[in-house]
């Protein structure tokens, strides 16, 4: 049997020439998006010049740098889930930063937007690393206070912002050459408008937005894949942040000055939540409409000001408490129409070939002489309960290995202690020779070790097509920067986890329910693409808990013929948590059993299944007459 | 000294707002932006009592109290109910959403004009080390260790206050223990309103003046002592209140700068990263 890496297999033809023979959806995406946010405005604006007058054009202005700070918002709350309140701060320090580069240091516009960006970017740096490495609501506190800080005191120092004198913001564009041309500047706004879109757009197509997405719904699931879940939330906030602070300098050039009484307060943080959520549900488009609608159309129509806020507030009560189960879940449910539910679940498909892909670590040989998995008087405790308490175990390479036990034994416990969502208190964990115990769950995931969960460990608001891209995250060999350029090495990574991806779906059959989101997949189909997931970068281990469960009772025996295709075919390594007794006994070299948190027997599924005092742990001791 | 005085003060308010916020985050794990405008908006509520209709402060305050129980128990039982198994981010954004709504409704009613209200007691205060304690600062005083107090006898030796307990570290045995978690979180909503009432209604004479927004540093004072307390304990958050008064009362004394306003905001900011590096669980917490 040949081991994980070694046996590269041709990537399916058909799917890449079919991908290549039209234009690909990026560049479809980005002509769309020019002809939208360039090309039409400028020549709606150019074919009557008599309707606009200057200040129209500055009102265009300023709604369209609102509507970039919108984006900036929607990146961290739409894509990753995190509550930024202070976001007002963020742009009020581009905006000021543009400012002192262009007026007291007299540097190029161009130059001002980028101080501008880097300045903002290292403010959200600052602020979001001690919220972010801890999981909760921490970001939304610091950053209400951040706004607050910003509002109150350093716009007000003079030292910053020249205080009520403020900053003068003129479009310079080269030495003395300064332009007071608003129709010249909207030109200038909406081809920035055009590269925040296609940032995001890249966001979105690569590794970067489906782990900011996983984050967003589960973080175990994120770090079950080796995510880097605090990495990918902080560089969600840094984006953010840089994009805030370009939002602020275009909206401070637009104006020509920022003081200590410019906009830059907690409402304005408040009303790109409002917009962000209520006009935007995390769709780019739709947020960029609503900043507009909320920010360009009161600006014409004048007294709309006071009672538009109210009526704002009232509908982001309105849009979060109709739609409970969150932002995503709505659009994902209007995009896709859940598929019509399958009855016919007991035949599972085989578990495909599948394409193995180049691993970004290079993994030892394997040995039969060391165990690929060796637990050594493991210790995990919750409070005063022992839930595992001493339990030493061992699994060899290429044998399906059975952990059982009552419920509450600690089995899948035992798991997360392997996969490093628990901490141990005692105890060694070796994967192949190499103490592992001290490394973070996503570092564990990338050394080859993959995990199901009890309940489907996928992230379930998208579709079966997105995790199993978002199941080789690990793969990618690219840096974060040449995903949000889309350079070369990124976009041809990306084409090669799409081919890949494709295959798998023809290899499993599940063409016509690839872009269902996962939540309505029965339960037999989410386990097979859950185990798919977990072969997509080719472990070494397979550790699956309970995978029968939520099966119909043909499925599970079908379910039995997969797990020998792993050991057999594929030439994994399985360590399985299982109730099903007929399960373990047909397919399991060694069995494990586990009873309120230690270790009471093991051997072949043959002895155990006679052990007395296995018998005696699932059906309590017989009391002696 | 004097700092310290005017920093408990000051802290007292804080630890109001601070247990408020933890009541709700223990009842619904909910962070509740809106707990101090809760009490802010009542408050004209008061004005309207005492100040317009001429009845005494402490009718007025009733008055005020009334209506934010109101408004908590209203926006519970609309929103919060709904919203039992929600993501708790589109909860707290939901949160953000009363907050807004009751900003936007006190400056599209109330922007422009001066509202006060009349004096809690009339008479004199005391000297205390150096300091001039009103006579509504003594109620403040008076006032914030009764309801603390209050609260934590009814939350200890009452069945329902256990079941709010039980219910806060695990919602669904609770309820198979048979107290409804409806009626609990209706319950913490409720009482948080009556705390935000109850802290605005005291910090407002050492204010003056009513308008939209005007105590929103109560509630970062209050968060900042939430935090501080570790989020999730009573306690912590009477303790959290103090000590944020009296490190923001610290810093006024003697950390005046005047190229930069509002230090103490700032030192706000500097607490709470401190506190999310250094220790999560809070001054009272124990490590997870």
């Amino acid at each position: 049997m040949s081991v994980a890496g070694t046996r590269p297999l041709p990537v399916v033809p058909a799917a890449r020439s079919a991908r290549r023979s039209r234009l690909s959806p990026r560049t479809a995406n980005a002509l769309t998006a020019a002809l939208l946010f360039v090309a039409l405005p400028l020549m709606t604006v150019h074919a009557m010049p008599k309707l606009l007058q200057q200040h129209d054009y500055l009102n265009l202005d300023v709604g369209v740098s609102l509507a970039v700070a919108a984006l900036s918002l929607n990146l961290l709350l739409g894509y990753a889930g995190q509550i930024s309140l202070g976001h007002a701060g963020l742009l009020a320090a581009g905006a000021f930063a543009s400012g002192i580069a262009t007026s007291r240091w007299h540097l190029s516009m161009v130059l001002g937007f980028l101080f501008a960006v880097v300045i903002s970017a290292a403010l959200a740096l600052v602020v979001g690393l001690p919220a972010l490495r801890l999981r909760g609501l921490y970001l939304a506190i610091v950053t209400v206070i951040f706004g607050l800080v910003m509002q109150y005191s350093v716009l007000r120092a003079d030292v910053f912002s020249g205080g009520s004198a403020g900053v003068a913001l003129p479009r310079r564009l080269w030495g003395d050459h300064v332009s007071t041309d608003n129709a010249g500047y909207l030109v200038a706004v909406l081809l920035l408008l055009l590269a925040v879109w296609l940032l995001d757009d890249n966001v979105v197509r690569t590794r970067v937005g489906r782990a900011l997405r996983t984050i967003r719904e589960n973080e175990s699931v994120a770090q079950s894949f080796g995510i880097d879940v605090v990495r990918y939330k902080l560089l969600a906030f840094v984006l953010s942040g840089a994009l805030a602070g370009l939002a602020g300098a275009m909206y401070g050039h637009a104006i020509g000055f920022v003081n200590n009484e410019s906009p830059f307060n907690f409402n304005l943080s408040l009303q790109l939540v409002i917009i962000v959520i209520v006009g935007g549900l995390g769709h780019r488009l739709a947020v960029i409409i609503a900043a507009l609608f909320f920010w360009v159309l009161p600006s014409f129509i004048s007294g709309l000001h006071a009672w538009a806020y109210v009526v704002g507030a009232l509908l982001l009560m309105v849009t979060v408490s109709q739609h409970p189960d969150g932002i995503a879940d709505l659009l994902t449910r209007r995009r896709r129409p859940p598929a019509p539910a399958e009855d016919e679940d007991d035949e599972l498909p085989e578990l495909p070939q599948l394409p193995v892909p180049v691993r970004s670590h290079v993994a030892a040989p394997l040995s039969s002489a060391v165990p690929v998995l060796e637990v050594e008087e493991v210790v995990v405790r919750f409070g005063g309960l022992h839930a595992v308490d001493g339990a030493t175990l061992a699994v060899n390479a290429g044998q399906i290995v059975g952990l059982i036990g009552p419920n509450g034994a600690g089995k899948s416990t035992l798991f997360n202690a392997v996969s490093g969502l628990v901490a141990i208190e005692r105890g060694r964990i070796r994967y192949r020779g190499q103490e592992i115990h001290q490394l973070r769950s996503d570092q564990r995931a990338r050394l080859g070790i993959a995990r199901s969960f009890q309940q489907v460990g996928l992230a379930k608001d998208l579709s079966v097509r997105e995790n199993f891209l978002l199941a080789q995250h690990q793969l990618a060999a690219y840096g974060d920067l040449e995903a949000l350029l889309m350079l070369p090495r990124a976009a041809r990574q990306e084409r090669e986890f799409r081919d890949r991806t494709e295959a798998a779906i023809d290899a499993l059959g599940f063409g016509p329910l690839a872009d269902v989101p996962v939540r309505h997949l029965s339960g037999g189909q989410q386990r097979i693409a859950e185990i798919a997931c977990l072969l997509m970068t080719a472990p070494d281990l397979v550790m699956l808990d309970e995978p029968s469960a939520g099966m119909a009772p043909a499925a599970a025996e079908n379910l039995a013929a997969r797990l020998r295709d792993l050991r057999d075919v594929l030439g994994r390594t399985v360590l399985l948590i299982e109730h099903n007794v007929p399960l373990v006994l047909d397919t399991c070299d060694h069995v494990y059993v586990l009873d309120a948190g230690r270790l009471i027997a093991a051997g072949t599924p043959r002895e155990v299944a006679a052990d007395q005092r296995v018998i005696d742990a699932y059906f309590g001791a017989a009391v002696p007459a | 000294m004097q700092p310290i005085v005017l920093g408990v003060i000051a802290g007292s308010i804080y630890a109001l707002i601070a247990l408020g916020i933890v009541l709700v985050y223990k009842g619904s794990r909910v962070l509740n932006f809106a707990q101090a405008e809760v009490g802010t908006l009542s408050l004209y509520a008061t004005w309207w009592v005492s100040t317009k209709h001429h009845q005494p402060w402490a009718l007025g305050a009733l008055a005020s109290i009334v209506a934010a129980v109101g408004i908590g128990l209203l926006f519970e039982r609309l929103v919060i109910r709904r919203m039992m198994t929600a993501p708790r981010v589109t909860v707290a954004v939901a949160t953000i959403g009363l907050f807004s709504l009751m900003l936007a409704i006190e400056l599209a009613l109330f922007a422009g004009t001066i509202y006060t209200l009349p004096a809690p007691i009339a008479g004199g205060g005391v000297q205390v080390a150096g300091v001039f304690v009103s006579a509504s600062q003594w109620l403040a005083l008076g006032v914030v260790i009764a309801v603390a107090l209050a609260l934590a006898a009814f939350l200890r030796y009452t069945d329902f206050g256990l079941a709010v307990q039980a219910s806060a570290d695990d919602p669904v045995a609770a309820q198979l223990m048979g107290t409804p978690r409806g009626l609990i979180s209706a319950f913490t909503w409720g009482v948080a309103g009556a705390l935000s009432a109850v802290a605005v209604l005291l910090i407002e004479p050492t204010v003056g003046v009513l308008a939209p927004g005007a105590f929103s540093g109560l509630f970062i004072g209050g968060l900042t002592a939430a935090l501080v307390g570790g989020l999730s304990s009573l306690p912590g958050a009477f303790v959290g209140g103090l000590l944020v008064g009296i490190a923001e009362a610290e810093v006024k004394a003697h950390l005046v700068l005047a190229s930069v306003p509002s230090v103490q905001t700032t030192a706000m900011l500097v607490i709470v990263l401190a506190v999310l590096l250094l220790r999560p669980q809070g001054v009272l917490g124990r490590r997870a």
